[in-house]
């Protein structure tokens, strides 16, 4: 039996301490093609380290090792049934990635700069994944962000047109909308941070209100009965607004869309399991061991979670409607991932109306992780797939034929399982998963909710057809490429084939697991076949009329994000400079009135006037002055004096 | 020993300098060893080795200042400033008011005739502001003195009030605290720095001093009322003497407008005069002392700096940081003292303490608005490193700036133990 320390240790320190040597060996070519193993196996051990904590370290046990006792920050790990399983699935997709990522960097421009941030980025994941003190987390939280903003704007020279995002020189308005990897890092990390200092606030606010920063310790029902209904609502917008934002959900969406100037790997990673599946996973957590649904007394929190199912369901339909107008591969599938995200967070937000526990567990959260889990593994090939493409065709738009898709076999294959598994078609893993979250919705129309259901099932059919799209435009019925490079990337195809079969052992483990038996009894309601059912019908059309030209103009519009862009590049930067102008103009000339020029300086000026007009130099004017004085002074003490 | 020494060794020293003044007319220089023999003399009587050490140290060097200027009554000057020491060495081994007013008295009156030295003849338009002021304020600090110390006997409480605002006005008018401080701009400017710098340093300690004893022995229960008056007078002096400072130009009349700041800063003592409480007064003297012997080693320095036309730099910014109140100069330790028995008492008043941190407040405000006018009078006065007379001054007064290096609670507890013996605490 190990230490569970030496475990832990090594689960986060083996990618970061493996990464060092490349990273500093960056100016020799010779080592920088070589050191990458070394990376990946720190990524490897990792893999073990999780798969140990799966097995063999005891359940649901916190491990606590002192840091800042007296804030209540502590280095606290927690071996909960989500933890465990996002653990595996985080090392598992990196490792494969990482693989994959051999091949596909190799010749790259900085290696050092790709391992070490890539590694780091994966330890932070398991940071946040294995965190039970929300200090800690956040420790981890930020080491996401460093680590997106290193690696979306990887290809800092913005030389090289097939990194970008958007088509070059396409203007709208007064707006180009195409971004270059250097802007793509800057609007990743700026608009993160927009949600994270909120919730750090939180988290400083609920360290002071409940005493401990360890979420399974925190009695949230007295914490939210401390703070009242509007303390309980400002407190959890303010945590939500850094997981929304880190999730990309709408208005925050933008930056995961020019995320995609990153090199495809960092794409696969940042959609599946780190990053954006961060956020959904964080607010699966706080649900977990908030229980909302035992709190229907508590003032303010059903607000939360309306505000969360719906945020969350809006911005599914809105990714799959904006995914239908696209055709640049990559920025297809983000905004399918956004969709993704949306309807983990609102099926985890629906679980404040859902009380059916299965294996001591609620069944909403269970539907939004094991979706999580299917969509990972899932949209990762995806994405892998589509890097190889890229680097097949030299292109980021979708193009290929069926003639193209037979040289490209496994490629093709997998997309066609990566699709089929992840859009819900019966007898596929996420059909099972999608049957329990329509049955979650169609519960809510017992509380007066009829919209959500509506919701999911037209975001479920965009989504289905969109992926559909994805795979009829590059394999089957897209142009002909006008460059064909089809040879070799064997490690590439290694790493999409271990990805896409991790599937299989999903849709065993649903049939056999105790706490997804509630996922195959909704495969079989009748109404979930039907929705199933009717996702397949949308795929097929999609693949048999992945564009409609009619539509032209419609798709344009979806494919320029329905104009949300103007929201974070135009109006928020006009508006932020409209305030500092405010702020120039009127309030530093205020501050600058107070203290240098006008008022404290005249009054200075006026009292040392004064001071000087006495000393007119003339004994008598003097002795009349000091005499005066003291004849006032000893009146008014002899006038004091009689009255007290 | 003491018993018989005391008065009796003073009256020793003070024949010495009577004999050593005499022979100066024929033998300049015998003034001058009379004088350092006679200070010698004084601090074998002191009560506490100390604070006559400080009174010794600030004598000899106003003594050795006096070389720099060629004055008509060389010899008889040394006598002078020696007997200022003299009485301000004796002031604590006294409990006689007699004794202290005489003590008085015997400081201010030698300054009369200092005030009036300047190479070539006498200075007689400053010496009559000078003299008129200050016979008009010894008049009112002696009546003032006198009246309350008959309240002591037979307890009356107009003039128990009428005789503290006359004391206060007195000494406010002897050392220049605003709105009484015409004369003090003018006295430094057109006086020659070098009896100035003697003025400004060891004429303002007896003063207080006597003040501040006087006012522990009379006070009664109206004391606490009244100190209201003190704080608004100190308060006015500190911003009058800042402001004044920060927006002169001339070197001398910005040391001026300074000692009307820092007297207001040592006034402040006068307001933790209430009479139940030792552990304040304790605090109050020490912070009263300190910052009186700042004061004087500072100004000795800056005005030897102006009669010298420049000293060396570094030793100009010690002694400006010393006065705007650098730890672990004396400056520092000096209004660290005086706000330490603010904000004690403050405390101790509970509602009414309000003044008291407010006081302590606006000595903080002070001390921040009088930065700039030191720097700049260090900047302007600083010099190269030249081996003569002035900087040989400026060392001096730096090392006494400097001895609070080690943090003087041995000056603490050697204060607390003298002030027991004459029985100004319990």
């Amino acid at each position: 039996m190990i230490d569970e320390w030496l475990v832990f240790l090594l689960l986060f320190l083996a990618p970061v301490v493996s990464s060092i040597p490349i990273a500093l060996a960056y100016k020799s070519k010779g080592w920088t093609e070589k050191l990458p193993y070394l990376s990946v196996f720190g990524i490897f051990v990792s893999v073990l380290m999780s798969l140990y904590i799966l097995f063999v370290v005891p359940k649901n046990q916190q491990f606590v090792y002192d840091w800042v006792p007296d804030l209540g920050i502590n280095i606290v790990l927690i071996t909960d049934y989500l933890s465990r399983y996002m653990g595996v699935i985080t090392a598992l997709i990196a490792f494969f990635i990482a693989i994959y990522g051999l091949d596909y960097m190799r010749g790259d421009y900085r290696p050092s700069w790709y391992w070490f941030f890539f590694n780091l980025f994966t330890a932070s994941m398991l940071l946040v994944v294995y965190s039970d003190n929300l200090f800690l987390l956040f420790v981890g939280w930020e080491g996401l962000g460093a680590a997106s903003w290193g690696l979306i704007g990887h290809w800092f020279r913005d030389d090289d047109e097939i990194a970008y995002v958007g088509v070059p020189k396409r203007k709208v308005g007064p707006l180009e909308l195409s971004w270059p990897p250097s802007f793509g890092g800057w609007r990743a990390i700026s608009t993160i941070r927009f949600g994270d200092v909120p919730m750090f606030f939180a988290i400083a606010a609920i360290w002071v209100f409940a005493g401990t920063l360890n979420i399974s310790e925190i009695n949230w029902e007295s914490l939210f009965l401390t703070i009242g209904c509007a303390g309980t609502i400002i407190l959890l917008v303010l945590l939500l607004l850094g997981l929304l934002t880190k999730s990309a959900q709408v208005p925050f969406s933008e930056w995961l869309m020019t995320a995609m100037t990153g090199p495809t790997t960092v794409s696969a990673l940042l959609h599946s399991a780190t990053m954006v599946a961060a956020g959904a996973f964080v607010f699966i957590k706080l649900t977990w061991y908030i229980k909302p649904w035992e709190l229907h007394h508590v003032p303010g929190l059903n607000y939360v979670y309306i505000f969360a199912l719906f945020i969350g369901l809006i911005s599914g339909l809105y990714g799959a409607l904006s995914a239908s107008g696209m055709l640049e591969r990559k920025v297809l599938l983000a905004a399918s991932t956004m969709s993704s995200l949306g309807l983990m967070f609102g099926v985890a937000a629906a679980s404040y109306w859902i009380h059916e526990e299965i294996a001591g567990m609620n069944f909403a959260l269970l539907v939004a992780f094991w979706y999580m889990a299917v969509h990972a593994f899932a949209k990762a090939s995806l994405f892998l797939v589509s890097g190889h493409l890229i680097h097949a065709t030299h292109s980021r738009f979708s193009v290929g034929d069926f003639e193209f898709g037979k040289r490209m076999k496994t490629a093709f294959g997998v997309t066609i399982i990566a699709t089929t598994f992840l859009i819900g078609m019966p007898p596929f893993t996420a059909y099972w998963v999608k049957s329990g979250m329509d049955e979650v919705m169609e519960h809510l129309i017992h509380h007066g909710m009829v919209i959500p259901i509506v919701l999911l099932i037209l975001t479920s059919l965009v989504y289905s057809a969109i992926l559909a799209r994805f795979l009829s435009l590059n394999f089957i019925k897209g142009e002909k490429p006008e460059h064909e490079h089809v040879e070799g990337g064997g490690l590439m195809k290694l790493g999409y084939v271990m990805m896409v079969s991790m599937l299989f052992v999903l849709v065993y483990l649903i049939f056999t697991s105790a706490e997804t038996a509630g996922f195959v009894h909704a495969g079989f309601i009748p109404t979930s076949f039907a929705v199933g059912m009717a996702i397949l019908v949308a795929y097929v059309i999609a693949i048999y009329k992945p564009r409609i030209p009619s539509l032209a103009k419609l798709g344009a519009f979806f494919n320029d994000r329905m104009y949300l862009p103007f929201v974070n590049d135009y109006i928020l930067p006009k508006t932020g400079f409209f305030v500092s102008h405010l702020v120039q103009d009127y309030g530093n000339r205020g501050i600058d009135g107070f203290f240098n020029t006008k008022v404290m300086p005249g009054l200075f000026e006026r009292i040392s006037k004064g001071i000087r007009t006495i000393q007119t130099g003339y004994l008598t004017n003097y002795v009349k002055i000091v005499l005066g004085l003291v004849m006032i002074f000893l009146v008014i003490a002899s006038i004091g004096g009689i009255l007290i | 020993m003491i018993g018989l020494t005391g008065l009796t060794l003073m009256l020793v020293a003070i024949a010495i300098l009577t004999l050593g003044s005499v022979f100066s007319f024929k033998y300049r220089r015998v003034g001058f060893y009379a004088a350092i023999v006679a200070l010698i003399i004084g601090l074998a009587a002191c009560r506490s080795l100390y604070y006559g050490a400080f009174i010794f140290a600030i004598g000899i060097i106003n003594l050795v200042s006096l070389e720099a200027i060629k004055s008509e009554i060389k010899g008889v000057d040394y006598g002078l400033v020696g007997l200022m020491a003299l009485a301000t060495m004796y002031i604590f081994n006294t409990s006689d008011l007699a004794l202290v007013l005489a003590a008085l008295v015997l400081v201010s009156v030698p300054t009369y005739i200092l005030v009036m030295i300047r190479e070539g003849g006498a200075n007689v338009e400053v010496g009559i502001k000078y003299i008129t002021f200050m016979v008009f304020a010894t008049i009112l600090f002696l009546i003032g003195a006198i009246i309350l110390a008959y309240t002591k006997n037979s307890f009356d409480g107009v003039l128990y009030i009428l005789g503290y605002v006359m004391l206060v006005l007195g000494l406010s008018l002897e050392v220049g605290v605003a709105p009484l401080h015409e004369w003090v701009p003018d006295v430094f400017t057109s006086a020659d720095p070098i009896p100035i710098s003697i003025i400004a340093s060891l004429a303002k300690i007896v003063p207080f001093i006597a003040a501040l004893w006087i006012l522990i022995y009379t006070a009664s229960a109206l004391t606490a009322s009244i100190t209201i008056f003190t704080a608004v007078l100190a308060a006015i002096s500190m911003f009058t003497g800042n402001i004044g400072a920060l927006t002169s130009k001339e070197h001398a009349r910005v040391l001026a407008y300074s000692t009307v700041a820092n007297m207001g800063y040592v006034l402040t003592c006068m307001v933790v005069v209430i009479k139940p409480i030792p552990e304040f007064i304790c605090f109050a003297l020490v912070g009263g002392l300190l910052m009186l012997f700042a004061n004087a080693a500072g100004k000795i320095g800056f005005f030897n700096a102006i009669k010298g036309e420049g000293a060396y730099s570094p030793l100009m910014y010690l002694l400006a940081f010393s006065f705007i109140g650098v730890p672990p100069l004396m400056g520092f330790w000096g209004k660290f003292f005086i706000l330490s028995s603010l904000v004690k008492v403050g405390l101790f008043m509970a509602e009414a303490g309000y003044v008291y941190i407010a006081l302590a407040a606006l000595i903080v405000i002070n001390s921040a608005i009088s930065i700039p006018y030191y720097i700049r009078l260090a900047s302007e006065l600083g010099i190269g490193w030249k081996a003569n007379l002035t900087n040989f001054i400026a060392v001096s007064a730096v090392v006494i700036i400097l001895i609070t290096v080690v943090p003087p609670n041995w000056f603490f507890e050697g204060v607390r133990a003298l002030a027991r013996t004459i029985g100004v605490i319990v």
